[in-house]
């Protein structure tokens, strides 16, 4: 059926909050939605239909409401421009309703964070089109003729997630939203879809709410979709085991999948997280946060329905999975969350994790459990990485750091699938005075020892963080290095973690003189694969994007997708300013912005940004995707998640520049893990070519 | 012809449209979409409209010239032409869309032949009919008027009869 489907996408305007309209949506905290004059001109829509006569009208219609519109005759090319890539998608026919699924599965992440809203419309209006519409994610369903005053209302459904989302944040009520949400929408769905009889003469502007994207809300009403990625899922992760990942290309796994229809953008989607487009958003989110704000970020975490949720109905799945995965249960525990967590969930927290939590100290607790024990065999393999999993405490180690005060305890959980790798988190605080503490650097000495890869149970290192232990980076880089030998991945999937950590990098920080840290002590953590790269907003940093080692970065061979980024959680930092992005959407953008995203928290660009570079160019074995993708927000804090990949040698002295780090590592394909991070869709140019 | 003459007869015309049923509200929407930055914007529609209906048109007729029908094809078809003209406003050809599309679902061959001799017929009736219209305006044009604007007068007219039948149920509550 000649169904249209316009995709409204919030713009994003980094440097220039004029321009695009939505860009002016920051939520730092959810009161602090701030909404630019101009809102909603220039909200960006992209509108596909294979009538050009509605398209044209549409189009039009549009100007005059003065969004950014693009118009676009055929699915695939939609789906092309959505992921900024042109001509390049093997699909065949599609449909509105394939266009929408595909869009629903790839860019769910996107459409939380960025608030992509899909509208159907359709000249059908019969109750059933209209649910099949809803069913596929669309936000809301337009009934042909459309009406110029309808079209001017569609950008409330982009804000209104937002606000939502927002809500959710302080409130951590989120059961409450999300079922005032899905009661509302239910109410309003009742009442407006009676609808469309073909008979009526006048056009009808009649509109069945669907239920919005929620990113609260795990899509148990579609369990075949969420059947059939899982399937997908199991079939991805068996060819990567069976291609080894030195060899898991995305041409290759492809092949061996052999699934007609399959291409290369699907796959990330389904190599990442979840199983069901539901549990995509929990791919690709990255925890930024502050440390100043790390409470309110443990706070967010926790409540949050989609990660919480999600994350424990994968939990529950993978533990069917993986034997082994002892570990896999016990984390489902300790999302639930607040700060003090930190020890509830090391409670919860197998023995083997974390080890010591002071209140001072930066703690990283690495948990590699049923990965790490598989010795790296078959497809077996691969499914005992599923229980991956790792929690995290972070504890400010830092006394000089005017935020000590905070106690915060992150935890993070990542299930990672499908890889070899384990997770590896470090945490480099970043202190006031601009130096980079490397934090971790016990930590990795810790990690390298072990490395027992072959051992079944998992690895799983904490970190004490010395406080105020600066690195050089000479020293650190060596050591790195000699940490880094151990991490070679094989074939088999063991894992090096130490590889990630690369603390050298962090100790980057003086090479990067520019960096200015002139606040907080801000401390990212880099997890890596999946990778969790934490990078907290420097309150007042001002980074200089330039100076950072751009060049390892462009240079970089990893192709790295960023993950999507879960606008769940916003931690303001809407003082910083933000240097990268103006430079930084634009080159984002046009890559894959599926499955990766990486916010860069400008501050935090170097150090994080070293050692993601090292760590990814010696530890990371196989790109898995190539397509690049990355975005990231200005003020965001910026995660980035990783996959395995293996990245080539970088120098890791040079200074990094974060954003061009992100980029690099965006080009990668990552499956990552959690990323909360401040979701702007400001910072955000999302695709499109408008 | 004079211009207030061409005008008057532009109107009239457009009115009788109306009433006709050749057309409906979503061509005044239409004509408000058009402002200066685009002048010709209903024209423009409207001849995609036409070309994109003709397509239409004749691979319906192929369709159903088929040995075995593909139903599905031929109402995946109407449904495109069913949601182009009511963007367009072109209402009778909508309704015939309608019960083409009843036919297609029963898949009653006898019956989607009639509806796609009555779709064209209603097609180049509204052809005709907008052709004209755009000759009027064309008119209007070259002789130095403007067009009138219909929405505003409908809006007078309307508010014209509701005066007065206002006044006339004041006159018999009386």
């Amino acid at each position: 059926m000649a169904t249209m489907r316009r995709v409204v996408q919030s713009s994003v305007s980094t440097s220039d909050a004029t321009t695009t309209s939505y860009g002016g949506l920051t939520s730092c905290k959810a009161a602090d939605i701030v909404i630019s004059d101009q809102f909603p001109a220039g909200l960006r829509v992209l509108v596909v239909d294979d009538d050009i006569t509605c398209l044209k009208i549409l189009e039009q219609m549009l100007h005059r409401c003065r969004y950014h519109v693009t118009t676009c005759p055929q699915a695939k090319v939609a789906l092309n421009l959505l992921r900024e890539r042109k001509g390049d998608v093997y699909m065949p026919d599609m449909d509105g309703y394939k266009l929408l699924e595909h869009v629903g599965l790839e860019m769910d992440l996107h459409i939380h964070l960025f608030s992509i809203k899909t509208f159907v419309m359709s000249a059908d209006g019969s109750t059933r089109a209209v649910m099949k519409g809803i069913r596929h994610g669309a936000c809301d369903y337009l009934i042909k003729p459309i009406r110029e005053e309808e079209l001017k209302n569609i950008w409330q459904h982009v804000v209104r997630k937002k606000w939502n989302e927002n809500k959710e944040l302080d409130s951590g009520s989120l059961d409450d939203t999300d079922q005032h949400k899905r009661g509302h929408d239910d109410a309003e769905y009742a009442s407006s879809v009676n609808d469309a009889t073909d008979t009526s003469l006048k056009p009808l502007k009649k509109r069945s709410n669907s239920k919005e994207e929620d990113d609260g809300e795990i899509d148990n009403d579609d369990p075949s979709i969420k059947e059939t990625t899982l399937e997908l899922h199991q079939q991805f992760v068996s060819a990567v085991n069976q291609l080894g990942i030195d060899k898991a290309v995305p041409k290759r796994i492809l092949e061996l999948m052999n699934v007609p229809g399959l291409t290369r953008e699907m796959l990330p989607a389904i190599c990442r997280f979840g199983s069901s487009p539901c549990e995509s958003d929990i791919y690709g989110l990255f925890l930024l946060f502050d440390f100043t704000l790390l409470s309110d970020l443990v706070k967010s975490i926790a409540p949050h329905p989609t990660f919480m949720q999600k994350f424990r109905l994968y939990l529950k799945r993978i533990s069917g999975v993986a034997q082994q995965g002892g570990i896999a249960n016990p984390l489902c525990g300790p999302v639930e969350a607040n700060v003090k967590i930190a020890l509830a969930a090391s409670g919860q927290i197998p023995p083997q994790t974390l080890a010591a939590l002071h209140a001072e100290l930066l703690v990283v607790a690495m948990d590699q459990p049923a990965l790490l024990q598989a010795t790296p065999q078959g497809p077996k393999c691969i499914q005992v990485d599923h229980g991956v999993a790792f929690v995290q405490h972070l504890v400010k180690a830092n006394p000089v750091a005017p935020n000590t005060s905070h106690n915060p305890l992150h935890l993070l959980k990542m299930l990672l699938q499908g890889s070899d790798h384990g997770p590896l988190v470090t945490l480099v605080r970043q202190d006031p005075n601009g130096n980079m503490l490397i934090d971790l650097l016990q930590q990795q000495q810790q990690l390298q020892k072990p490395q027992q890869r072959s051992t079944v149970s998992e690895l799983r290192r904490s970190i004490n963080v010395q406080p105020s232990c600066h690195v050089v980076p000479s020293q650190s880089s060596a050591s790195f290095q000699a940490g880094n030998s151990p991490v070679s991945v094989t074939q088999n999937g063991s894992y090096s973690r130490t590889a990630v950590i690369d603390y050298s990098l962090i100790s980057s920080q003086s090479n990067c003189p520019s960096l200015n840290t002139g606040q907080v002590s801000d401390a990212f953590l880099v997890v890596t694969y999946p990778l969790l790269l934490f990078l907290p907003s420097v309150s007042s940093c001002s980074v200089n994007a330039d100076s950072c080692a751009s060049q390892q970065v462009q240079t970089s061979s990893m192709t790295f997708k960023a993950s999507r980024l879960l606008p769940g959680f916003v931690h303001s930092t809407s003082n910083i300013p933000d240097p990268y992005g103006s430079t930084k959407s634009g080159d984002l953008l046009n890559q894959e912005p599926f499955n990766d995203l990486g916010y860069i928290n400008k501050g935090t660009c170097l150090p994080p940004t070293l050692a993601m570079e090292r760590f990814f160019s010696e530890n990371i074995g196989t790109r898995v995707k190539q397509e690049p993708s990355m975005e990231f927000g200005d003020n965001a804090k910026v995660g980035i998640p990783m996959l395995q990949q293996q990245f080539p040698p970088n120098d890791l002295m040079s200074k990094v520049n974060p954003v061009k780090l992100l980029v690099s590592l965006s080009r990668n394909t990552v499956n990552i893990l959690i990323i909360h991070g401040w979701a702007s869709t400001r910072h955000l140019v999302y695709g499109g070519n408008t | 012809m004079d211009l207030v003459q061409l005008q008057r007869q532009f109107v009239d015309y457009k009115t009788s449209l109306y009433h006709e049923g050749f057309l409906d509200e979503q061509f005044t929407q239409l004509q408000e979409l058009q402002d200066e930055n685009n002048p010709d914007f209903v024209v423009e529609v409207v001849s995609l409209f036409f070309e994109d209906s003709e397509r239409l048109l004749n691979e319906l007729a192929r369709a159903l010239e088929q040995q075995s029908i593909d139903y599905k094809r031929i109402d995946a078809h109407v449904h495109q032409l069913k949601g182009s003209s009511s963007s367009i406003g072109a209402q009778r050809v909508q309704k015939v869309c309608i019960a083409f599309r009843n036919y297609c679902e029963e898949q009653n061959v006898e019956g989607c032949l009639k509806c796609l001799q009555q779709v064209r017929h209603e097609y180049s009736l509204v052809k005709t009919k907008l052709e004209s219209l755009f000759q009027l305006e064309q008119q209007i044009l070259t002789a130095g008027g403007s067009i009138p604007i219909f929405s505003r007068v409908t809006k007078l007219l309307k508010g014209i009869y509701l005066l007065s039948s206002l006044s006339l149920y004041h006159i018999f509550s009386v």
